[in-house]
């Protein structure tokens, strides 16, 4: 990445089109599905954490089937992996995989908890491409709203979502950066990222 | 406007000349790796379970969480000022009016800011800082810092940080940085915002397989998510079925 210096010219340039009001916004078309989408499943989600009346056996039962068509899982483990996924042998990551989802479903239902009971409300959307979008929603929890986005691919009618934004940081891309690190301390031993995942974190 | 634009010209130059570009997702700039990495683990395993910690806890205990909350809101409302002046320097107009608007009726109907009236009435908080000025007008965000205690930010964040500091309409107001009042409110800002990310925090040292690498990834896109939004832009994402670029060291 190049050093980047900022002249006066360009900074008054910038501070008078702000002024005018026209800095640089994003105007891009809603993707009127895929809010859709995140509004049924993802509340399906909330309403399970809610749902006092199950077992917590039936409730993890409910939330895998519920996170399946939610989330495109199989897409996921790939991303998270980064450089680093092609270089598995398939029985490696059929390992990692499994080893991924239980992660996830252990880390990600334990935080969920924290929104038992609680509504979302999609607030719009922008369309980054006809199979790429970002949904706006708002959670509430207790009596404040918290922000979360979800970023949903795909074409119509085959909507998943692959990562959701809360506290300006995307969930996903942060697995990432802890993955690849933890691999690329391992000198690209993915091995050694399976075993922690399989004991639980750190190992 | 033109005196704006000079403080923001005097400062960044210097600053971008020292910053490289921000680093996209997947390549965080961290040329201090062994050195941040070495501060993380002292300060996860010392500083933080034997000193920070054990305080925030004490405070917890002594506090109620009813007083807890009206003090958040009170130094979230002393906040304000600085809030739309960064506002007005980014060129966002709406935020500072905003913000504003948010310290006129929490200072008042708010009793000193005890009370987020102005929330409750949907006039909802929208931060602002002097890194995230200095990155709205083009300086990088520089080298990834680990600070012990502090916690993480980046060259041009903490430089940001320092000066909005020194700067604080508050604390000028009140008779500079080393009263009673501007030591206190430092302290207790600073023990709050330990106590807000205890869960986080414990789930990141417990969950993470690299906790260093997750804290630095977090910090570095929640910072890049505020220059994006000062900015009026959307944060760019990675191509979500392309592998990142190695590391920029």
């Amino acid at each position: 990445m190049p050093f980047r210096y900022i002249n006066r010219r360009r900074l008054f340039a910038g501070m008078l089109v702000s002024a005018t009001g026209a800095p640089g916004l994003v105007h891009a078309a809603r993707s009127a599905e895929a809010e859709a989408f995140v509004a049924s499943e993802g509340q399906k989600v909330l309403a399970l954490l809610g749902d006092r009346g199950l077992s917590e056996a039936a409730r993890q039962s409910r939330l895998t089937a519920s996170m399946d068509a939610l989330a495109d899982f199989n897409r996921i483990s790939a991303f998270v992996l980064g450089r680093h996924a092609r270089t598995l042998a398939p029985a490696q990551r059929q390992r990692f995989n499994q080893a991924f989802r239980a992660h996830v479903q252990r880390v990600f239902l334990k935080q969920l908890a924290a929104y038992r009971g609680s509504q979302l409300r999609v607030t719009g959307s922008t369309a980054r491409s006809p199979t790429d979008a970002v949904i706006n929603s708002l959670v509430r929890v207790g009596s404040t709203d918290e922000a979360v986005a979800w970023r949903v691919l795909g074409a119509p009618g085959a909507l998943k979502v692959v990562d959701v934004q809360a506290k300006g940081v995307w969930l996903a891309i942060t697995l990432q950066q802890d993955f690849v690190s933890t691999i690329d301390n391992a000198r690209g031993d993915v091995e050694v990222l399976i075993r922690r995942l399989e004991s639980g974190g750190k190992g | 406007m033109l005196l704006a634009a000079a403080l923001v010209c005097a400062v960044a130059t210097p600053v971008a000349a020292m910053a490289s570009g921000a680093a996209g997702a997947g390549a965080p700039r961290d040329p201090l790796a062994p050195l941040n990495r070495v501060l993380f683990g002292f300060n996860a395993k010392v500083l933080d379970p034997f000193i920070v910690r054990p305080l925030t806890q004490g405070f917890e205990a002594v506090a109620p969480g009813v007083l807890r909350k009206g003090l958040r809101n009170a130094l979230g409302n002393l906040r304000e000022p600085a809030t739309a002046a960064n506002a007005l320097l980014q060129g966002r107009p709406t935020v500072a009016a905003k913000a504003t608007g948010r310290f006129l009726i929490n200072s008042t109907v708010g009793v000193v800011g005890l009370f987020d009236v102005a929330g409750k009435g949907g006039i909802i908080r929208e931060p602002a800082d002097f890194g995230q000025t200095l990155g709205r007008w083009g300086v990088g965000e520089g080298p990834y810092i680990y600070v012990p205690v502090i916690g993480p930010t980046t060259l041009r964040d903490g430089l940001g940080g320092l000066i909005g500091y020194a700067a604080d309409p508050v604390s000028q107001a009140t008779g500079g940085l080393d009263t009673d009042f501007a030591i206190a409110r430092s302290v207790i800002r600073g023990v709050e915002a330990r106590s807000e990310a205890d869960a986080l925090l414990t789930s990141v040292m417990t969950d993470a397989t690299d906790p260093y690498a997750t804290v630095r990834g977090a910090y570095l896109q929640n910072r890049a998510a505020a220059v994006a939004a000062a900015r009026g832009e959307a944060l760019d994402l990675p191509a979500f079925d392309e592998p990142p670029p190695e590391e920029v060291n």
